[in-house]
Order: structure tokens, then C-alpha cells, then sequence
């Protein structure tokens, strides 16, 4: 059982994201809850129904775990009208993780679209607080209007860095907007990241996934080189209720968290 | 321990001896359709069926399951329930739903133990009853099985006249046999030879057969071939097929409440449904009848064995028997590997 | 009888225009005494289509569940027909969903044959063993012929007819383009006895009796889904917002799904009796939808699925109403 402690509101809109800030009211589970970015939890709203959300806060921060939350159907709207102090529940970790430990001494790129942020948010935040076990570190992140954008804040943090280099976009011209305007993958090609020992990880809607990960071929990069993080429909978040597998593999148990040379030979829906 | 003799006439007392320290499951008959349901008196076991209408997974894996109870709202708290460890018996229950129960283990015992249906399993004896007759669409004989096949439970019964040959396969077994001791009388010649024949003949009786020799390849190499799309195209998406088979073990999780109370509910699902795996935001990754019936039969004949080794079916010919348009598993199977890529 | 060299050659000629995808039929089952549905894309397709007293299913349901998957850029929609062969009540389905507007005229191309009782599946498995190998089954004016590879039964069509066709006052396709088979006399009328007895018990004996067949209700949806006139987009058992029936199965959720569908198909059902013939449970789903049925026609003159230029009763509104509007 977890207490909401704190509720921002990463943009407004129909489609709004808010990161909710959790925290167990075991402080003995709290301290012993630990996980690796890219691993989920389901939440639960008792009446409501469960959800299961990618955690977008780092394993480093230990005080708390935070969720980035859309509002798209019955659980997420009534989870956005929640209020700081309200009790949800959480289990977890499930799913498989990125492998931090495998990528270090990497030139790691990390591209997000949109909600697709929150997971990497997760890695970004864990190698920015392990800094020095990786190399070189891009981040390509766009949204489809300055309104869309997630974690302004952290992002102008990291923006001031040295040793992060920042490359937001949006989809169409704005005033005030300086940076790239165009679709993610365009944004990546523009960036042209070397594919030498470098990762590349991608998470967003479906479509960009797609573009991202032609361009990254095109740039270089080879297919075990790219991860992403797929979603689908889950209720039972353990790989028992059948719902969420592509091919043999259940996005819950065997992922969320795939490569790409894993993805090609899959055969199943997505 | 060896095998023994029940007088027919001697079943109800057998039944009234473990009533006391089991429930017990056992066929009854009801409007001409034979179900498993809990039974207090032995006189309403009926064994003259082929098999049960619906398998008796609804007694470890119930149809509707609480998972806990809530209060929601600033107060919210949780109650799990209680596991009774109730002493269950499965009387007459088939030898393919009995293997049906070591197919769905698998699954639910792996990882994350599901204890819903783990503390039941554990406490449940499975009595076995063999086919003398097995019905005109099984084939159990070809999915590693047979109408006397005795792997899967702890006893297995053998109607052969006016008696029934008991065959003991384990430990759980015998202790449930030894609180009948004195009912039981020893095999003579005559009824060995009697138990040999039944068995030959129900064995020949089963006249479908599949062949499912490499079938994991086959179904691989023909994934995105127009096939599925002509087979499914009489598919109603009705479901039947999913709630009469003893593998499928899909189910939905969903909260029930009224005003501040409420309860976790898990139920059956049927991958059938079009809005099972819809997303939130209106993707459907299976939009069309074609994708979720291919998703089933893949999901029976290729993911299941590639994750745990078995293929997901017992040949019990439910789905065959009921399925409103005669879509047969067994002409999908064979007309699958004839497929040309 | 239908003559079968006629039939495809028929079907054929649908089947070979342009604009027509394909065409519904039957063909002989895997096993026992099934026929199934057929999908006819060409020619050699047709070689497999029959029609005999086995041809159960009603298939106006394929039009409905035709998937409206999301085009791709460029790609035009399909406006080509779908061919679908009827008996006399399936034909009353399809002149409901036009009425409703569900589907147009112009999609179809039906091929009518007048039919004068199909076999109940249920009654004739129990006449014969799982092990007779069945060649051919026919029908002449009083009798199922049924010729095994043993013997040729020759049973009086009361003992194995399907009990809605005891009653069916429509035998005639009443919509077609292409008729196969001479129109068939009617001599049948509506009997109304059972539900009369029925309606005369009190209200205990009534609910102990529903109680009892809802029990074994497993929510399977094969009611829903086989009905040609179910085909609502989302239906309401699967929408979760708000949630009208929970989806635990208990005698209380049961007996809303059923009594809800059958209320929302009042003035539409049109009696095929597929639902009661594919229930596994072996619910009397008829008896709920004939006695709406009764009423209707009582309350309002109305009968569903009898011509196409009526329009759909509980969608419209006429002056003379016997009950008084909202406002």
C-alpha cells in the first residue's frame, strides 16, 4: 500500500500526464523495494481497476518511486483526479530490465516520444547518478507541441550539463522555439550518433518506433544494438492470464524490455 | 501398493467413508448433460456419460474467483482471503482432464505461484475413470494420452462389468484407498484379462487422429500465410471453444464494488473476445477473427510448448463437439501442415 | 428439394461477377451430422456447396461480422458485395437489418431457397450412434430421409424438426435476387400454447424456473454472437463504463445478460432459434424471445423482419402511440 506524497503535472490537456510520487507506507518495504530501470509495477486504484506503469523514477533515489501517469481510460482518469494523501496499491517489480551493468564504458543515446519518456526517464536518471561508469550520453526527445512536453524541469537541468548533450524537438513550428522542429527520427538523423560501442534505447508510440529504429539501421547502428520497450494490455503482470504475449513471450514477464534482433524474429502481433 | 477389486455395488459405501474427511467432486447428471459438481449423496454420481459437458478445471480453477476484498477511499485497506485447506477427491474424472491439470500446472506453478488454485490442487486426490467408450471426436491417443492412461491421476478406476479394477499410482492415492480397506477384494485372473481387453477396445475405438509430429516448425514456417485467414472466416468469436476446453486458462482481473466496499475479481476470459487485448488508447494489436483464432491454435500447438515443453492440448474433443460452425481442430491441424509456403 | 447441379450452378455465376467477394453456403462437416459454412471465392469453391435438412445455421451473420479494419493510406474502401445464400427465416434477419439501416441493400447478393424444415441437430444425434458414417440426407413431404452407409431411415420430419420449424409461417425467402427451387405452400401458423401455459404459472414457480436455467448460464456469448442481429460495435457486457453487467458469473449476472438481450432484441428477433441451438448450456433462450415477441405483436400490430419498407418499431415514433411520449 502506497501514499501518494506528491502530484506534478507534466502537461494539461486531454491527453494529460501527471507523475505521481509514491510512497510505501511500509518503511520496511520501502527500503527493501528495489529494482532496475526498465522493470514496471501495477498500480491500483481500489474500485478502479490496476494499471501497469513503467517506473520513471531511478533505483538510486530509494525514498520514494514515481509513476508518469497518461490520462486515456477508466483507471488512468480516475487516477488523475486523485489528490496528494490518497492510498493506491503497488506490486512489483515485474518484467526484465535494461542492462545497465552490460552497457557500461557505452556511448549510450537514449530516444523518447511523449509518454514513451517514461521509462527512459528511469535510465537517464540512474546513469546521471552513475555518471562516470558510461561515456557519452544523447538524449533525443520530442513531443508534438511545446504542451506535450514531459519533465520540462529535469530536462532544463540536464540541459545545463556538460556531460549530457540535449536534443529536444517538436513536431510543428511554435513561437519562442528555437531547437529542431520535425518528427523524432528526423531529429535523430540530424544528431547522427555513431553507432561504435553505443546502445541505443527507444521508447514511444508504435509509429516512431518504427522510424527510429529504420533510421538507427541506416545510420550504422547493428540490430543487437537497439532496445526499446513495448506495451500492450495486461491484467495479471506475472505471464499467467494470457493476454499480453507476442508470439511465445509475454510483454509482462519476458519483457517489457526487448532488443530489436528479438523483435524481428518474433512471430506475433503487436 | 497393488491393485485391487470394487464391487459396483459396493461404491456408495466407499464414497460415504472418504465424505467425512474430503469433499468430494463427482459427475452428476442433470437434464441429460452430465457436470462436475459437489456431491453429498452417492447415489447422485451418474458414470454413464462419455465425458462431462464442461471439464472439471472450474473446480481448481474456479470460473469466479475473489482475490481479496477492499475498502476504497482515504481508509483504503485490503483483506486477503483465508486459504481453507480443504481436502478435495475428483471422482471419475477422464484421463484427458486429468492430464489437462499437469498441462495448466505448469503454467501456474511456474514463477509466481499462484496459491488460488496451487492450495487447491495440493489437497485435491484425482480418481480416475477410464473411457470404455471414448466419444466420436476424441483423440487422446494422439496428444500422449489413451483411455486408460493412468500418468496423471492417483487412482485410476476401471469399469470391467460388475465391478471396478483399481489401480493405485501413488502415495496420495493409496491413503485415500486405505480408508476403505475392507470394501476391497483381490484381482483375480479373469478380471485382468477383462481390464486388457476394455482397454484394447476403447483404444481402437478412437477413430480421429492428429498428427502433431513437428508441429512447433510447421506452425512457425506458415505464421503470416492466407490460410489462417480462410480458416476463420467462419469463426462467430463466440468463445464456446475457450470455456469448454480444459487448458485454456485465460481470465480477466476487474474490481467490483458498490459505494465504499468492493472486491478483486478474477474470471474467465476468452481470447476470442475482440476487446481482450484492446488498448487504452484504441490500438487492438488482434483486430480481426483471424489474428485471435490464429493467436489460439499458435498459443495451443507452438508459444505453450516452446515456454514449457507440452503442447497445450489433451484431445478430449470438446472443442469439436460443441463449436457452433464445426471449426475442427483436428482439420485445422492437418490442413495447416499441408499448407504450401 | 433443391435440385444441387442447379444450386451451383447458380452460385457460380454469383460468384464469378466482379463486384462480388465471395458467397456463404454450406458444405459437408468433419464429422457426423454436420454442415458447416462455406466460403465460395471462385468456381471450384462452389463444387463443395449442398444444401439438405442439415443446412441449420442461419448465415446472415457473416455480412455482420465482417471486420472494418483502419485502411492504409491510398487504399480505397471495399464496396464489393458479399453473397449469402438464405432459408425463409434467415431472409427475415436481413429485411430487419435493412430496415435498421445495419447494412445496404446493395452489399448483398441473395440467393433465396424456400425451405420447409431444417433437422435439429440435438434430436438426431440422439437416434443415432457416433459411429454411423452418413452419406446423404434428404427430405420429401413427410419424411427426413437419411441414408447411412448401412440402411436408409426414413423418419417422419415431426420427430427430428427443429421445433421453430413446427411454427414457421415464412418458408419463402421474402427478400432475394436469385430464388432456387419452387416457393413452398404455406401451412403453418404461430402456436402460441406454450408460452400461454407458461404465462399462466405464478410468479414463484416462473423465477424458480429461470433461476434454474440462468444457473447454468457460463457467459459464453455464443447467443450474442451467432444472432445476426446482434452487432452492436461495443456491446454492453464489454463496456466498463459504465459497467451495466459485472462480469463475475453468478445467477444475479446471468439472469441481467439474459434478460437484457432479449429485451434489446424486442421487435427485432426474428426467431431463427440459433441462439438456443448453439447455447451449450441448453438454456430455452426461444421461450424469453417469443414471448417478447407475442407482445409485440399484441401491443403493436408489429412483426419484425417482413418487409423491407417498414421502418424498425421501437426506434420510431407515431402519433397514435398506445403509451404517452416523455414530454
Amino acid at each position: 500500500m502506497v501514499t501518494i506524497e506528491k502530484i506534478t503535472e507534466e502537461n494539461s490537456g486531454e491527453r494529460g500526464i501527471k507523475t505521481f510520487r509514491l510512497r510505501f507506507n511500509d518503511k520496511k518495504i520501502q527500503n527493501d523495494f528495489d529494482f532496475i530501470p526498465g522493470q514496471c509495477v501495477m498500480v491500483s486504484h481500489f474500485g478502479y481497476g490496476e494499471c501497469f506503469f513503467a517506473i520513471s523514477s531511478s533505483p538510486t533515489k530509494k525514498d520514494f518511486l514515481e509513476v508518469s501517469v497518461m490520462k486515456l481510460g477508466k483507471v488512468t482518469s480516475a487516477l488523475h483526479e486523485c489528490e496528494p494523501g490518497d492510498v493506491l496499491g503497488v506490486r512489483g517489480p515485474y518484467g526484465n530490465h535494461f542492462d545497465v551493468s552490460g552497457w557500461q564504458g557505452k556511448n549510450l543515446i537514449f530516444i523518447g516520444g511523449g509518454i514513451g519518456q517514461a521509462p527512459l526517464r528511469s535510465l537517464i536518471n540512474y546513469v546521471v547518478d552513475n555518471r562516470d561508469n558510461y561515456k557519452d550520453l544523447d538524449i533525443v526527445y520530442g513531443a508534438r507541441s511545446t504542451g506535450d512536453l514531459c519533465f520540462k524541469s529535469e530536462f532544463s537541468d540536464l540541459e545545463k550539463r556538460k556531460d549530457v548533450n540535449v536534443h529536444l524537438s517538436i513536431d510543428k513550428e511554435e513561437e519562442g522555439w528555437n531547437k529542431f522542429v520535425g518528427f523524432v527520427p528526423d531529429n535523430l538523423l540530424s544528431v547522427k550518433p555513431s553507432p561504435k560501442n553505443a546502445i541505443a534505447v527507444t521508447c514511444g508510440p508504435p509509429i516512431m518506433i518504427k522510424f527510429v529504429i529504420q533510421n538507427l539501421l541506416k545510420l550504422g547502428f547493428s540490430e543487437n544494438q537497439i532496445f526499446t520497450t513495448l506495451e500492450m494490455r495486461m491484467k495479471c503482470g506475472i505471464g499467467k492470464c494470457g493476454r499480453c504475449n507476442i508470439g511465445n513471450l509475454y510483454v509482462c514477464k519476458d519483457g517489457p524490455v526487448f532488443s530489436y534482433d528479438q523483435l524481428k524474429n518474433l512471430k506475433g502481433e503487436m | 501398493m497393488e491393485d485391487l477389486i470394487l464391487p459396483k455395488n459396493k461404491l456408495s459405501d466407499y464414497i460415504n467413508k472418504i465424505k467425512s474427511d474430503y469433499t468430494i467432486f463427482a459427475p452428476i447428471k442433470k437434464d441429460e448433460l452430465t457436470y462436475y459438481s459437489q456431491i453429498e449423496n452417492p447415489s447422485d454420481i451418474s458414470l454413464d456419460f462419455i465425458n462431462s459437458k464442461y471439464p472439471p478445471k472450474s473446480i481448481l480453477f474456479n470460473q469466479t474467483e475473489t482475490l481479496f476484498k477492499f475498502k476504497h477511499g482515504l481508509k483504503a485497506e485490503i483483506s486477503f482471503k483465508e486459504f481453507k485447506n480443504s481436502k478435495n477427491v475428483i471422482f471419475g474424472i477422464r484421463p484427458c482432464d486429468a492430464k489437462s491439470f499437469f498441462i495448466v500446472d505448469k503454467l501456474f506453478k511456474d514463477d509466481y505461484v499462484d496459491p488460488y488454485y496451487s492450495s487447491k490442487r495440493e489437497n485435491t486426490v484425482l480418481i480416475g475413470l477410464s473411457c470404455n467408450l471414448p466419444g466420436k471426436n476424441c483423440f487422446c491417443t494422439s496428444m500422449d494420452g489413451g483411455p486408460a492412461n493412468a500418468e496423471d491421476v492417483d487412482i485410476l478406476f476401471t469399469d470391467i462389468g460388475d465391478k471396478f479394477y483399481i489401480e493405485i499410482k501413488n502415495i496420495k492415492g493409496e491413503n485415500l484407498i486405505k480408508i476403505g480397506e475392507n470394501l476391497f477384494n483381490k484381482p483375480k485372473d479373469q478380471d485382468k484379462n477383462k481390464l486388457k481387453q476394455i482397454k484394447k477396445k476403447a483404444e481402437e475405438t478412437i477413430s480421429r487422429k492428429m498428427n502433431t509430429t513437428g508441429i512447433v516448425d510447421e506452425l512457425d514456417n506458415i505464421f503470416d500465410n492466407r490460410f489462417w485467414k480462410d480458416i476463420s472466416m467462419k469463426c462467430i468469436g463466440c468463445g464456446i471453444c475457450t470455456y469448454g476446453c480444459p487448458t485454456c486458462h485465460c481470465f480477466d482481473i476487474l474490481d467490483e464494488t458498490s459505494l465504499r466496499e468492493g472486491a478483486r475479481v478474477r474470471v474467465w476470459d476468452t481470447c476470442m473476445n475482440p476487446e481482450y487485448t484492446i488498448h487504452a488508447s484504441g490500438h487492438n494489436p488482434r483486430p480481426a477473427r483471424m489474428n485471435r483464432t490464429r493467436n489460439r491454435v499458435y498459443h495451443k500447438f507452438n508459444y505453450y510448448p516452446k515456454n514449457y515443453n507440452v503442447i497445450a492440448c489433451v484431445g478430449c474433443g470438446r472443442c469439436i463437439n460443441e463449436c457452433p460452425v464445426n471449426i475442427d481442430i483436428i482439420d485445422v491441424i492437418t490442413k495447416a501442415r499441408e499448407v504450401k509456403t | 428439394m433443391v435440385d444441387r447441379k442447379k444450386l451451383q450452378d447458380e452460385v457460380t455465376r454469383v460468384v464469378e461477377r466482379d463486384d462480388v467477394n465471395y458467397v456463404v453456403g454450406w458444405e459437408k462437416g468433419t464429422y457426423g451430422f454436420q454442415m458447416t459454412p462455406l466460403f465460395m471465392f471462385s468456381s471450384d469453391d462452389v463444387n463443395k456447396l449442398s444444401f439438405n435438412p442439415l443446412c441449420v445455421h442461419n448465415l446472415t451473420v457473416f455480412p455482420m461480422l465482417e471486420e472494418k479494419l483502419p485502411l492504409r493510406k491510398g487504399a480505397k474502401e471495399d464496396t464489393n458485395k458479399i453473397g449469402v445464400i438464405v432459408k425463409g427465416c434467415d431472409s427475415r434477419a436481413i429485411v430487419q437489418i435493412i430496415q435498421e439501416k445495419g447494412i445496404e441493400r446493395e452489399r448483398l447478393v441473395i440467393i433465396g431457397i424456400p425451405c420447409s424444415g431444417v433437422i435439429d441437430p440435438k434430436k438426431i444425434n440422439k437416434n443415432f450412434s457416433d459411429k454411423t458414417k452418413v452419406l446423404e440426407v434428404t427430405d420429401d413431404d413427410k419424411n427426413f430421409i437419411i441414408k447411412t452407409d448401412s440402411k436408409t431411415h426414413k423418419i417422419p420430419k415431426d420427430e427430428l424438426m427443429m421445433d421453430k420449424c413446427k411454427t414457421c409461417e415464412y418458408p419463402n425467402p421474402i427478400i432475394f435476387d436469385v430464388l432456387i427451387g419452387d416457393e413452398i405452400k404455406n401451412s403453418k401458423k404461430t402456436d402460441n400454447k406454450e408460452i400461454e401455459t407458461f404465462e399462466k404459472k405464478n410468479l414463484e414457480d416462473k423465477w424458480k424456473f429461470w433461476e434454474d436455467q440462468f444457473e447454468k448460464c457460463i457467459r459464453c456469448y455464443a447467443c450474442r454472437n451467432v444472432c445476426p442481429l446482434c452487432y452492436c460495435k461495443e456491446c454492453m457486457v464489454d463496456q466498463l463504463n459504465p459497467q451495466w453487467v459485472r462480469r463475475s458469473v453468478n445467477v444475479s449476472e446471468n439472469t441481467a445478460w439474459n434478460i437484457m438481450r432479449a429485451f434489446h432484441l424486442a421487435g427485432r428477433c426474428i426467431d431463427c432459434g440459433e441462439c438456443e441451438r448453439v447455447c451449450p448450456a441448453d438454456i430455452p433462450l426461444r421461450k424469453l424471445n417469443k414471448k417478447i415477441e407475442k407482445d409485440i405483436l399484441e401491443l403493436f400490430d408489429y412483426k419484425p423482419g417482413v418487409n423491407v419498407e417498414d421502418k424498425p418499431l421501437l426506434s420510431m415514433f407515431k402519433p397514435d402511440d398506445p403509451e404517452e411520449f416523455i414530454l
